[in-house]
């Protein structure tokens, strides 16, 4: 894991420096864009870096803060943060119908963790309805790709945040080290599944008696579209961003 | 250690926005409407601590509370320093994160909190890398520029930033043997392997955000362009003629750092700015350095 702990600095700006030189990609090299409005961006552009040197895959990584930018890229993943924060960013300057645009596009694969599930999904409500009377609807505005109804902050507070070692080898593959280390930080929860056709549950947490997968779904995948309400960019374990690489970036679930 | 990664994780959530000062509930809206990505609560700004010369102490937990319920951002609020029973409180109210802060009025003025003793995170200032360390071994899991709160001056935050960071360069380029490593974390009062990591890192272990003093959307990329993960606004926002639109301007100036039309787009028509206070206005005579407390 010495590669992922390296500067980001450095990664960031490899990527802006490399960028101008893979717009012309060829058929066969993808683009993967990490959302980098807010929120921790610079450890998926890290993570996904740390693959790419490791297995050598046709791939650029570029933070994207612009449609412009957005337009370059065949994959995107949409980091953790607040969805509020990024809401509002994005719509100020035309970037929300551009992600909308992009996310819907069947060309194209999509991660959104944590704050990047909850903007995939197509309803995202609060876990308390807010008290104060003075509180404005819609500061999330969900791009409605993700068949599935998401509740924020599910499991409370900071204080409720928590890091459960789940098994995971059933999609990401066997492993020596079977446990994955799950970072849910103010996580949201996926309430349930509007349209379970299309949506496969990959992941349930153990229910409140301990049984496991009877809890809550934490990990979905719906064709090109992946959600998990954790943070597999702060596992210090690269298996999460390699499976995503390998499945839907160079795979062909197009 | 899984516990360490919940805390600093919710600062790696935080990273790349802004963090906004907020007296009661309808401020809070504001800011979250603006697209901050936490507030923090308390009584009176900086800037108005700074002109009452009273003692400031931790916020009434009922307009702590009365904010929490109003968001859905984390909330964060400031214990004064060494204050280990008023961090218990806002530990008991589930608040999301601490600032044990030089702002408030020092409660003790030999030891800091033990914080890696409580489960809710702490964020600390510092203002160069020995203060950072010893912030972070006591367990903080978040690092703020100490800057100079509630003056609208800039001067120290940058001052504060480039610090470290030139303290970090330095020490990469000269630390090579294992004595010169021991003598230099002995000297900056820190464990070893904090120095070894944070030297292997090339910058802290972790998130280090901008605070005191930033006033305008410039300020704010300023920091930004300094190496800043993100930034606090503390006064300058509610002490401008429009708030609501300086809040946005500053949230795009820290997304779009690098952006100079994007900058000048959203530094245009902010109305009257925060008027502060010059760092070099402020001297024994007629005030104290915030950044001067603390050790």
């Amino acid at each position: 894991m010495s590669r992922v702990k390296s500067s980001i600095a450095s990664y960031e700006t490899k990527c802006v420096t490399s960028d101008a030189n893979n717009i012309a990609h060829n058929g066969k090299s993808r683009t993967v864009g990490v959302l980098a409005l807010q929120g921790a961006f610079a450890e998926h552009v890290e993570y996904l870096e740390a693959c790419i040197a490791q297995h050598g895959y046709p791939v650029h990584v570029m933070p994207v803060r612009t449609a412009a930018q957005l337009e370059r890229c065949d994959a995107l993943v949409i980091p953790g943060g607040e969805s509020t924060a990024m809401t509002q960013i994005a719509s100020r300057m035309g970037l929300h119908e551009a992600l909308a645009r992009f996310v819907q596009d069947p060309r194209r694969s999509v991660w959104g963790t944590c704050a990047g599930l909850i903007l995939l999904a197509r309803e995202a409500a609060d876990a308390a309805p807010a008290a104060a009377p003075q509180r404005p609807a819609a500061l999330v505005e969900p791009l409605k790709a993700l068949e599935v109804a998401v509740r924020r902050n599910a499991f409370g507070r900071q204080a409720q945040s928590f890091v459960a070692t789940c098994d995971f080898s059933a999609f990401l593959g066997p492993s020596e080290t079977q446990g994955f280390p799950a970072v849910f930080i103010r996580a949201p929860v996926i309430d349930h599944v509007i349209d379970p056709e299309r949506v496969e549950v990959l992941h349930r947490l153990a229910g409140a008696d301990g049984a496991p997968g009877t809890g809550p779904i934490v990990a979905v995948r719906q064709g090109r579209i992946l959600g998990t309400s954790f943070h597999p960019e702060l596992a210090d374990d690269t298996r999460f961003h390699d499976w995503f690489l390998r499945d839907f970036v160079l795979g062909d679930h197009k | 250690m899984s516990e360490f990664k919940v805390k600093a994780g919710l600062a790696q959530m935080l990273k790349g926005g802004v963090i906004m000062d907020v007296v009661n509930a309808e401020q809070a809206v504001i800011a979250e409407r603006a697209g901050a990505c936490a507030v923090m609560a308390l009584e009176r700004i900086p800037a108005d601590m700074r002109k009452s010369g009273q003692v400031c102490r931790m916020s009434d937990p009922k307009m702590v509370r009365e904010i929490m319920a109003a968001v859905s951002i984390p909330v964060m609020a400031k214990v004064r320093i060494g204050h280990t029973v008023e961090a218990q409180i806002l530990q008991a109210l589930q608040i999301d994160y601490i600032d044990e802060s030089e702002v408030l009025t020092p409660a003790d003025k030999q030891n800091h909190i033990r914080k890696s003793e409580f489960t809710v995170p702490y964020v600390c200032g510092a203002k160069n890398l020995g203060e950072a360390l010893r912030r972070i071994s006591e367990g903080a899991a978040m690092i703020r520029t100490k800057g100079e709160a509630g003056t609208g001056d800039v001067s120290e935050a940058v001052k504060h930033i480039t610090q470290i960071r030139a303290e970090i360069a330095w020490a990469k380029e000269n630390l090579r043997t294992a004595e010169e490593l021991e003598a230099h974390a002995k000297e900056l009062r820190v464990p070893v392997e904090l120095l070894k990591d944070v030297l292997s890192r090339g910058k802290l272990p972790v998130v280090n955000f901008a605070a005191g003093g930033v006033a305008t959307p410039a300020d704010a990329a300023l920091l930004m362009q300094l190496g800043c993960d993100g930034v606090f606004v503390g006064s300058g926002i509610f002490k401008s003629s429009n708030p609501d639109k300086l809040a946005r301007a500053i949230v795009q100036a820290t997304t779009h750092y690098e952006d100079p039309m994007k900058l000048l787009e959203v530094s245009t028509d902010l109305g009257d700015l925060m008027a502060g206070v010059s760092i070099d206005s402020i001297n024994k005579g007629n005030g104290i350095r915030l950044s001067e407390v603390g050790w």
